[in-house]
């Protein structure tokens, strides 16, 4: 906050002069399109963790704040693997996902199970420390120096008239299409998927039907754990990981999951790319210091319009509204 | 039972009267360490407490300073100013602390000093100083680390060598890196260099600086600059560098002496090819002038760190090593009654004590040990630091 607050006030006080850059109008938007990309990759990163969000709450109706530890955890163990170990590169990333998987499942049964009885906020800020024991452990077991991953092909980025992308974005935005595939297929082609959704729609129906819900929930933890690792595997070779760089993205990612309309997979996605994308722009028309303030910002603003978020949500009652 | 107890008296006063405490007859000399412990910056200093107690070690092993061994309290900070004010205060209401060490962080310190200034005790700061407080001209806060003004001269100096016309400076919006800016901008201008200060900066959590960069861009190619100043420190350095590749700009980037720790390779991978920037001493000791004195200090001291802790000492180890030194030297200095205000007085008059670092020198008006004399230019090449030299920049 203090260096938000020093970089607004140096901007303002910083006269323009002849040393300073003036942009004019046309350079003002000769920047958009590279901009435009850059925010659709982190618009797919930010759509990646929105999914794990909307995975538990389609299940629970809970919210996991947890859940960017997942996706630090995902980069920290494949750095872990490739770096210390010296395991293969792609064999480190395929052992990191059911590892992620674990730890999201043993989550359940440590924290939440324990506590199915407690009302939903108790369970939420179960979670929250939940998220504080996982970031602290990864400080304490991998040093708390950031960490990065070599990208997985190592090839210049590809020019495309003033835009350039690297290659690394188009595995996040493959990989988030990917992850969106295999849930609308859990969703609606599989039973299993149906009866996840059960138990969080109609809880009593759920248990008249025979769905153990909490076996529901359990799996849903380990789904959205292997989907937050799966994004931290893809993301860091572009970042980096640190122990508590989990924080603030799983903060981004809900606020996606929330935009786009909460409970719905099709609305982290777009959460996500509205998020990224406005962001992005954003720094065109305002210093980069309000960058993630914006984010904010236009939460507020579309929910002051639309309540239920872009795509609306099953589980908000518009009647509360 | 009778005999037991004088057996066992007999025993305890052999045994203390050959314990060193005794040997010394006097009791320590008690070191207050206010550190980061805890947080991002743990690694870091942890370097720095290992440093720290390998040479208080060695200092007691010899028998002490005239006889009274160091003994180094620690307290951590957890990167946080209130808990860093509390240990500062708990250290100077301990009429027992001589002096404080730490903390290390910038953004911590001006808390530590003003606390320091009130209770009139010797306060070692690591990093260097904060820019706002220079003015202040305060009695008690001595800096160990190079200051942002002999960074910034060392880097002008960097730039005439490479006869760069223009620099674009893209600096991070906390005290330090503005400094190093505004520094860097008022030295350039004075040998001629044409100096463009970015109204975009970054912020020390920003993990992709893509967007502030593609709006620099354009300036970039339109003024051809000849060089892009990462004025910052820690992970952004490398990510700068990193997504200004991505963005396709070949323009060549130098750094500041933050850049020279091995994590910061590590972290920009290839992009990290061929950025120059002023270094300490410690980073590429190996390669310093046979006459320099700071090189056999740093081949020695890496020994010994290797022999104990196993991986090769940096710069970070070294201030450590300069730290405890500086105390050890001031305290030698001093005749009389060893109090807080007659060793800030000794403290003050350290004069050409040698250090990993360099050659430290303070006096009432300078409290920035180091000078620009005390730093190297540094590329970094095949993915480690090599020192580069140019003729009558040295």
């Amino acid at each position: 906050m203090e260096a938000f607050i020093s970089s607004t006030l140096f901007f303002l006080t910083n006269d323009p002069d002849e040393e300073t850059i003036q942009l004019k109008t046309m350079e003002l938007f000769a920047p958009l399109p590279q901009l435009f990309t850059s925010g659709i990759t982190f618009g797919a990163i930010y759509a990646l963790v929105g999914l794990g969000f909307v995975t538990i709450a389609k299940a629970s109706q809970m919210i996991n704040f947890a859940q960017g530890e997942f996706v630090m955890l995902g980069g920290m163990l494949t750095f872990f693997l490739f770096k210390e170990i010296q395991l293969p590169y792609l064999l480190s990333a395929f052992l990191t996902i059911p590892l992620v998987m674990l730890i999201g499942c043993l989550l359940h049964l440590l924290v939440i199970y324990p506590l199915r009885k407690a009302s939903l906020p108790i369970l939420l800020m179960a979670t929250l420390g939940a998220s504080l024991f996982l970031s602290s452990a990864s400080a304490l077991l991998f040093g708390t120096l950031p960490k990065a991953l070599p990208p997985f092909i190592n090839r210049p980025p590809i020019d495309i008239g003033p835009i350039s992308i690297s290659l690394q974005s188009l595995w996040v935005v493959g990989a988030t299409c990917l992850v969106l595939l295999f849930l609308y297929l859990l969703s609606h082609r599989t039973l299993l998927g149906k009866a996840m959704e059960a138990s969080s729609t109609d809880p009593l129906g759920a248990d008249l039907s025979g769905i153990s819900r909490h076996l529901m929930i359990f799996i849903a933890f380990g789904v959205s754990a292997g989907m937050g690792s799966l994004a931290g595997i893809f993301i860091t070779p572009i970042f980096y990981v640190s122990y508590h760089s989990g924080t603030l993205i799983g903060l981004k990612g809900f606020i996606a999951a929330i935009l786009g309309g909460w409970g719905k997979h099709s609305g982290a996605i777009l959460g996500g790319f509205v998020l990224g994308v406005v962001e992005s722009l954003s720094v065109a028309f305002m210093p980069s210091g309000y960058k993630d303030a914006i984010a904010f910002v236009v939460l507020l603003l579309i929910l002051y319009l639309k309540p239920k978020g872009i795509l609306g949500s099953p589980f908000i009652d518009s009647r509360r509204w | 039972m009778k005999k037991i107890g004088w057996i066992m008296l007999a025993a305890f006063m052999f045994t203390t009267w050959m314990t060193p405490g005794y040997a010394a007859k006097t009791s320590p000399y008690r070191i207050g360490v206010n550190l980061e412990l805890t947080g991002p910056w743990a690694e870091v200093t942890k370097t720095l407490k290992n440093a720290m107690m390998l040479e208080v070690e060695r200092i007691n092993k010899a028998g002490g300073i005239q006889g009274r061994p160091l003994e180094l309290i620690f307290e951590d900070n957890g990167f946080e100013v209130g808990r860093a004010a509390a240990n500062m205060t708990k250290f100077t209401r301990d009429k027992e602390i001589l002096l404080v060490v730490g903390p290390f962080e910038d953004n911590l310190q001006a808390t530590t000093r003003a606390i320091a200034e009130r209770e009139k005790i010797t306060n070692i700061i690591i990093c260097p100083s904060n820019p706002m407080v220079r003015d202040l001209k305060q009695q008690w806060a001595f800096n160990i680390a190079q200051s942002d003004i002999i960074v910034s001269q060392k880097l002008v100096d960097l730039v005439l060598a490479r006869k760069y016309k223009k620099v674009m400076v893209f600096h991070g919006a906390w005290p330090l890196a503005q400094s190093l800016a505004e520094y860097f901008k008022q030295f350039g201008e004075e040998k001629g260099i044409k100096v463009i200060v970015s109204p975009e900066t970054h912020k020390p959590t920003d993990i992709d600086m893509t967007p502030q960069l593609t709006k620099i861009k354009p300036v970039l190619e339109k003024e051809k600059v000849d060089a892009f100043y990462a004025c910052t420190g820690g992970p952004p350095g490398p990510m700068i560098t990193k997504n200004l590749r991505a963005l396709g700009i070949k323009t060549p980037v130098l750094g500041t002496h933050a850049f020279g720790f091995g994590f910061i390779i590590a972290l920009g991978g290839e992009a990290m090819e061929g950025v120059e920037f002023p270094s300490a001493k410690p980073v590429v000791f190996d390669q310093l002038d046979e006459n320099d004195p700071a090189k056999p200090i740093n081949i020695n001291f890496d020994k010994r760190w290797r022999e104990r802790y196993g991986t090769p000492s940096d710069q970070i180890a070294g201030y450590g090593y300069d730290t405890i030194g500086l105390i050890e030297d001031a305290l030698k200095r001093i005749k009389g009654k060893v109090t807080r205000s007659s060793f800030r007085e000794a403290f003050e008059n350290t004069k050409g004590f040698k250090g990993t670092h360099g050659i430290y020198q303070f006096s009432s008006t300078g409290h920035d040990g180091l000078s620009k004399k005390d730093m190297v230019f540094v590329r970094i090449e095949g993915g480690k630091f090599k020192r580069i030299q140019f003729p009558g920049f040295d």
